[in-house]
Parts: structure tokens; C-alpha cells; sequence
């Protein structure tokens, strides 16, 4: 790639076009805060040009200008609407720049919900998966029960988890149990279902090839089994993590006193715009990290695959 | 006492409800160290007889005895060798290898383990490719590492499944000289005893002391011929005498006599 490719883009010309505007007059009665856009917009651009010398790969580059100049026009069609034009009613919409300068301020508070809805979210999502991966196994390995227990699965799987929310709270001491409980639901039917779908599907010849090396239960369950269905186990885990937050969000929602989808429901019920904006973003964010994160995982564990 | 003896074996397959009959009243015997091909076309039940001997499936009627012991289900005194997709994805080549020792082997310690598959995979010429995933081997190399499992195991029997069935011709040559070099050895260690199921005549020819010929539906032994050729053997001087020639030509046309009668005509086109 040459230098020019690398670093005469667009994206770099909405920069500047995003920096420059917050130097226009503002329109709305309170401060935008334009200095706290211009900051951020200053630390992902900062962020790009390292990418533009480190990226060796000339799509991964363009795909990551990409999205930088997706967030910048973003950014800037925000600032416009907001702060310059006040298209929508001040209190409703606030300028972008009140929105991080709210971050900085409840950045404490902030991270006590991130953690406390992670930690509601680990808890259910390991549980589900530690006991479904081996009972999953375990029933897709032994036919007659996986058949039947197939049909059982695919009406409770049916029933959508968050229905259990008012039952989970007559049943359960705290809410907080209640949504690992249903964290726990949504995450647990799709990991076994997925699981022994893998398992039944695993290719006769891999079987065979282990019965004939004489493995014990164990090895062919663990070593051979386990790996082969892999591929499938990931679909179902995916799913499960996806739908998990959705219903935590929601739980939250409903009756909790912490997490992420708290700070949203609570500062919206008091009018408070600017913190649910910023609620919003930052569940998106950590959305994003963790699918993220949990891509990579699935990508080191089935780099066997072509 | 022969190493192997096949006692009268049937097989029946039921499906819904007609009945086939892959396997009826066959029997032969393999003597230890003895690398016996057995050929037939196909659909004779080779593969079955076969998954007979791996212990996979069970006989209607008769059995097998190795070392005058009827045989249950699968066991660590044979190494089996498929035709193809028999390693498992997900594992390195040398892992693969390490894990066939392993489970012949449990007590023994992972680096030694480790050690002996890379001597194995070096046999089979892969020394370079021994933290590949079989996807990324072709069908070929992918077979090496098959047979060097299976060499690795070190079984007292070798079972061999169409091993270069899928293999094109160039490389099954290479791989057919491979297993006759390992095979006969240097002459210090004992020789396996092998069952080598194929239907190309010239590689039954190359690799064996015997051929037991199937004739198919239902399978049966129709002919049981010693192969007259010195080892160590070397294909490219065998090929050019008459006797190879004379020898195959005999094999070439008590298989397809016996197609023939199966047919009913006596114009077989060839």
C-alpha cells in the first residue's frame, strides 16, 4: 500500500470537519460542550493514524477507516442536529459533547452498573453452559434419550425466558437472583440444544476412527466428541449470549436497583436525557466488547477449521 | 495356531424388510507376519469383512479368532487405517499421532509420547509438517500420518481399509513403495501381521505373500492364490518380467471369469 492510499482518506477530512464545527455558535440555551467532542474525536483519530502505520492488511485498513468515518459523519450529523440547529427539543436531545462530558462525570457510577451487570451475566452464562455442555453430551450421545428429550426441549426452549421474571420474583429472595436465573434460562436451552444437535451430528468416520483406537467413555466423550461438536456448541452459546442481554437489560429494567439497564430506566423516569443517551451507548459498547471478545475466543478454539 | 482365523462368517443386513446378505460362510486364515490382500470389486463385502475384523460390527453367524481368542468389540492388538477422513480435525498431525500411542500406551509420558510420534512422521517423510491440522495436508499427507498412527501404535495387526483408494495414481505409487519399505523393515524387528483390503490387482500383487480373492452378493472366498515374487521386492524391475506379467494376467482373468458368471454372458467387454 503506499503512503497516499494510507493516509489521504476521506475519514481524515470528516475529522476535521467534526472539530471544526464545534467552533460554530451554538444554538441551544445550556453549553454544548464542544471541547469534550473535539477530545474524543482527537483520541479516535489518534487512534486511526496509529492503525494506518501498524495494519499491514490494506481491507482490515479500510474496513477500520470505515467505521471511523461512519462514527465521524455520526458525530457530526449529531453536533448539527443538536447544538447547531436544535432540530429536536433541547432537553430531549442533547448536544454529543454534554453526553461524554456526563461520562466523565458518573464514570465511578458508571462502572459500579457495568460490573454489576457483568457479573449477573458471567454467573448465569457459566452456570448455563457448565452444566448444558455435559448434559448436552451426555443425552445427544445416548440416541433414544437425545430423540426424545429433542422434542421435550423444543417446547420449554419455546417459551420465552423473560415470562419467568414475575414467577422468579415470588420464587427468588433477591432480583438480583432472578435475572442470573434468567440469564440462566435463556442461555441454558440453546447451548443443549445446540449441543446435542453437534453431537448427533458428529461424522461416523471420526467415531469409528476413535472406537477402533480403543478410547475409554471418557477420551471419546472429552476428546473426541467434545471437539468435533464444537462448531455446533458455538452457535448455541452465541445465541445465548446474545439474548442474555437483551433480557438482563430488560430485567433491569423492571425492578433492579443497579446495572445498565437501571441507570437507563431510572434516568429516563426523571427526565434526565442526557444520562439515558449515554446509558444507551455504553450498553452498546459493552455489547460490543464482549461479543468481541468472545469471537476471538471461538476463532482460537476452532482454528483447526479452514 | 494361525494369527487370524476367520471361521465361517455370515452377515446379514436388514433393511425394512428385505434382507441382503453381505458376507455368507467365509473363511480363511493369516498366519503371523503375514501381509494378506484381499481384492474383490466392489460391493463384494470387503469393507464389511473388514469392519468385522476392526470389531465395529458383529457377525451374524461365525467369528474371528486372533491368537485362538474369539474377538469382542475393538481392541488394542490392532491398528486400523481407513480410507480416508480418519484423523481427527482439530488435532495436529503429531497430536494425532500421540494420541493413537496414547491410548495403546496411557502410562507412558507425554514428552515420549511426542518423541516417538515425530520419529513416525518422519518415517513417512512429513518432518516438516508435523503442527499441521489435516485440513491444511492433502489427501495424501493426510494418509501418511494415518499410517504412521497406525505404524506408531506398534499393533501386532494392521488392518488397512482401501488405504489409497482415494489417492491419485502418482501418489499411491509413492505411498504403496512407502508401506512396502516399512513393512519388510530392516529385518531385526518382527514383521506385522496385515489385512489389506484393495481392489487394484497390481498393488494386491506388490505389497502381499497372498491374495484372497471375494467374489460378490453374497461375498465368499472364491480363490486363494500365494504370490511367487522374492522380497525385498522392487516395482519398477518386477513389472518388466513375464512372470508378472503371466502372474497377473492369471489373477486378471479368474476375477473377471467369476464376474462373468455372475452376468451370465460370456462377451465381457474389459
Amino acid at each position: 500500500m503506499t503512503l497516499k492510499k494510507r493516509f489521504l482518506r476521506l475519514t481524515h477530512l470528516f475529522f476535521i470537519i467534526l472539530v471544526a464545527i464545534q467552533f460554530l455558535p451554538d444554538r441551544c440555551e445550556k453549553p454544548s460542550e464542544g471541547i469534550y467532542v473535539i477530545v474524543v474525536a482527537l483520541a479516535i483519530e489518534a487512534l486511526l493514524l496509529l492503525g494506518s502505520i501498524f495494519i499491514k492488511k490494506p481491507l482490515a485498513l479500510t474496513l477500520f477507516l470505515d467505521i471511523v468515518g461512519v462514527i465521524f459523519i455520526f458525530l457530526i450529523v449529531w453536533t448539527l442536529a443538536s447544538a447547531k440547529f436544535v432540530w429536536i427539543r433541547e432537553a430531549l436531545f442533547p448536544p454529543p459533547g454534554r453526553v461524554f462530558a456526563q461520562f466523565v462525570e458518573d464514570l465511578p457510577q458508571i462502572l459500579i452498573n457495568v460490573k454489576s451487570s457483568l457479573l449477573i451475566i458471567v454467573q448465569g452464562y457459566l452456570i448455563a453452559a457448565a452444566i448444558a455442555i455435559p448434559l448436552g453430551l451426555f443425552l445427544g450421545w445416548s440416541a433414544r434419550i437425545g430423540t426424545a428429550a429433542t422434542y421435550i426441549f423444543k417446547f420449554v426452549s419455546a417459551i420465552p425466558p423473560i415470562v419467568y421474571i414475575p414467577y422468579g420474583i415470588a420464587l427468588l429472595p433477591t432480583f438480583r437472583s432472578v435475572s442470573v436465573m434468567v440469564i440462566f434460562l435463556a442461555t441454558f436451552w440453546p447451548v443443549l440444544a445446540s449441543t446435542m444437535s453437534g453431537v448427533m451430528n458428529v461424522d461416523k468416520k471420526i467415531t469409528d476412527s476413535a472406537k477402533v483406537l480403543n478410547v475409554n467413555t471418557f477420551t471419546m466423550m472429552f476428546s473426541v466428541i467434545l471437539p468435533a461438536a464444537l462448531p455446533q456448541i458455538f452457535i448455541g452459546c452465541n445465541q445465548g449470549l446474545t439474548v442474555s442481554f437483551i433480557l438482563l437489560t430488560s430485567a433491569e429494567m423492571i425492578g433492579a436497583r443497579d446495572g445498565l439497564g437501571y441507570y437507563v430506566k431510572n434516568y429516563s423516569d426523571f427526565g434526565d436525557y442526557t444520562r439515558t443517551i449515554l446509558g444507551i451507548i455504553i450498553i452498546g459498547i459493552v455489547v460490543v466488547a464482549i461479543s468481541f471478545l468472545f469471537n476471538k475466543l471461538q476463532k482460537y478454539l476452532l482454528k483447526w477449521k479452514r | 495356531m494361525s494369527k487370524i482365523e476367520i471361521n465361517h462368517l455370515s452377515v446379514d443386513y436388514v433393511e425394512k424388510s428385505s434382507k441382503y446378505t453381505a458376507l455368507e460362510d467365509l473363511s480363511f486364515k493369516v498366519e503371523a507376519g503375514e501381509f494378506v490382500s484381499v481384492i474383490g470389486s466392489s460391493g463384494c463385502g470387503k469393507s464389511t469383512l473388514l469392519s468385522i475384523l476392526e470389531g465395529l460390527r458383529k457377525p451374524s453367524k461365525g467369528n474371528i479368532l486372533i491368537d485362538g481368542k474369539q474377538i469382542e468389540g475393538t481392541g488394542t492388538n490392532r491398528g486400523v487405517v481407513f480410507q480416508n477422513y480418519s484423523l481427527f480435525p482439530w488435532m495436529s498431525a503429531r497430536k494425532n499421532v500421540a494420541f493413537g500411542i496414547k491410548q495403546v500406551r496411557p502410562k507412558m509420558p507425554k514428552k515420549e509420547r511426542l518423541k516417538i510420534a515425530d520419529i513416525f512422521l518422519e518415517k513417512v517423510g512429513l518432518e516438516g509438517f508435523t503442527g499441521k491440522y489435516p485440513s491444511q495436508l492433502s489427501g495424501g499427507m493426510q494418509q501418511r500420518v494415518a499410517i504412521a498412527r497406525a505404524l506408531a501404535m506398534d499393533t501386532e495387526i494392521l488392518l488397512m481399509d482401501e488405504p489409497f483408494g482415494a489417492i491419485d495414481a502418482k501418489n499411491r505409487i509413492v505411498l504403496q513403495e512407502l508401506l512396502l519399505k516399512l513393512w519388510e523393515g530392516d529385518g531385526k524387528t518382527e514383521k506385522k501381521t496385515v489385512i489389506f483390503v484393495t481392489h487394484d490387482i497390481d498393488e494386491a500383487i506388490l505389497l502381499s505373500d497372498r491374495i484372497v480373492m471375494l467374489s460378490g452378493s453374497p461375498g465368499r472366498v472364491f480363490k486363494e492364490i500365494d504370490v511367487p515374487f522374492e522380497r525385498p521386492r522392487d516395482r519398477a524391475s518386477l513389472v518388466q518380467t513375464g512372470e508378472y506379467t503371466a502372474f497377473r494376467n492369471k489373477l486378471m482373468s479368474l476375477f473377471y471369469r467369476d464376474i462373468a458368471s455372475k452376468i451370465g454372458g460370456s462377451e465381457v467387454v474389459l
